[in-house]
This record gives structure tokens, sequence and C-alpha cells, in this order.
């Protein structure tokens, strides 16, 4: 797996999760649901800006954009393709 | 959900970090063998590739370890606070260090004479920062184990 494949596929956990955490909050708000999804969403979150700073030639850009929460993977993945 | 989040992160020490430190061990060694015998070692890549790949799904343990802290009420106690430094300076080391030191020395393996052995005190600087990260680590792994209140009675 390359750092892209494996980019892609935190980028979408990340934003299954903040979405599970948001419907959560929304709706029946369970306790242990956030508090087990949180995690991995900050994990998720934390593992986007890794792999974009272990990406071979990202740009300045593209590092700046992974921090952004919730949007930062999506936007820093099409500055990368864009590359 | 204490029991859920205390056992993730245990179980993410484990599968993540432990590989970490063996791929990294093992790599040192043997890259100062690859760089006397001068020729590519496809052994060494791998083993860089673990240390990598590892490293970023071991964000998942300080993370846990924070919630699992923050779900139990106690992330202002001495213990925790200490380990969470000194699992910052080890993060900073394998980041900082280990890998940049790794993809360094693995792009001299292979090459000519003189490089390879510009890269030797490299490969050699390696093996200490690997055994820091270690011995950082395993010192967290004590806190977390002989903390105040322990069942261990320490």
């Amino acid at each position: 797996m390359t750092v892209r494949t494996a980019l892609r596929l935190v980028v979408v956990l990340e934003s299954l999760t903040i979405a599970v955490l948001l419907v959560n909050l929304a709706t029946a708000h369970v306790d242990w649901v956030a508090g087990i999804v949180g995690p991995v969403h900050g994990t998720a979150y934390l593992a986007v800006i890794a792999l974009v700073l272990a990406t071979p030639g990202s740009s300045r850009r593209a590092r700046w954009l992974a921090a952004i929460p919730v949007a930062g993977g999506w936007l820093s993945l099409r500055e990368l393709d864009r590359l | 959900m204490n029991v859920v989040l205390l056992s993730i992160h245990v179980l993410a020490a484990i599968v993540f970090i432990g590989p970490v430190t063996v791929a990294a061990s093992m790599f040192a060694p043997r890259a100062r063998a690859a760089l006397d015998a001068g020729g590519p070692d496809p052994v060494l890549e791998t083993l860089h590739r673990i240390t990598r790949v590892y490293a970023v799904a071991g964000i998942a343990v300080p993370v846990f370890g924070i919630a699992t802290g923050s779900a139990m009420g106690v992330l202002g106690e001495t213990w925790l606070v200490v380990s969470m430094i000194l699992t910052a300076v080890a993060a900073v080391i394998l980041a900082g260090a280990v890998l940049p030191g790794q993809t360094a020395v693995l792009a001299a393996v292979g090459t000519d004479a003189e490089t390879r052995s510009t890269a030797m005190p490299l490969a050699r600087r390696l093996s200490m920062v690997t055994g820091i990260f270690a011995l950082t680590w395993a010192v967290v792994v004590v806190l977390m184990i002989a903390r105040p209140g322990s069942t261990t009675g320490a």
C-alpha cells in the first residue's frame, strides 16, 4: 500500500467518524459512542497530518491544509493529486 | 467504556509500538552490515517500512491513552503528566531522528564506497537514538504499571 492509498483510507475514516459523532450528538447522544468514536476520529486526524508529511514531495500548502479539522484531509488530497 | 478505551490503548501499544521498537533496533546493525558489504538490501527497506507504517498507526496509542485518562479523571496526576511528556519525547525522537536517520542511511546503501563510508557514522548514531527511543517508552510502560493506586501495590 502506498502512502497515497493509506492517506485516502484515513481521510475517509476521518469523515465517517466525524459524521457518526455529529449524528450521535444531534440524536441519541449515547455517551460510549462519543467516548470510543471520538479517539478514533482524533487518531485519524493526526494520521492524516503524519501521512501528508510522509508523502514525498508534498507542498507546504498541502501540509498546512492537512491540519484543518474535518475538511483538511480532502483539501490536502486534492492538492497532492494536483502536484 | 473505560475498559474498552484502556483495552484499545494497551492493545495498540503492543501491536503498533512493539514492531516499531523491534524493526528499528534490527535496522541499525543491519544498516552497518549493508554499508560494509556495498550491495542493495531489500530487508533493510522492509525494516524501514515497518518502522514508518507502524509509527503512523502508533498515533492511536497516545490518543486513546488521553481518552482513557480523561474518562477515568486522572489526567492531572503527576505520573501521567510525566508519562505524557516522556511519550512526547519518544515521539520526537522517532519522527525527528530515527525515521529521517533510516531514510538517510537507506539512500547511501548500494552507492559508491565513499558515500557509504560517510553514512557509517549516521548508522552508528542510529543505533544510539533507537536505543534511547526504546528506553524512553519502556520507562513510560513502567510508570503506567507502577502508578499510585496500582493493584501491584507499588
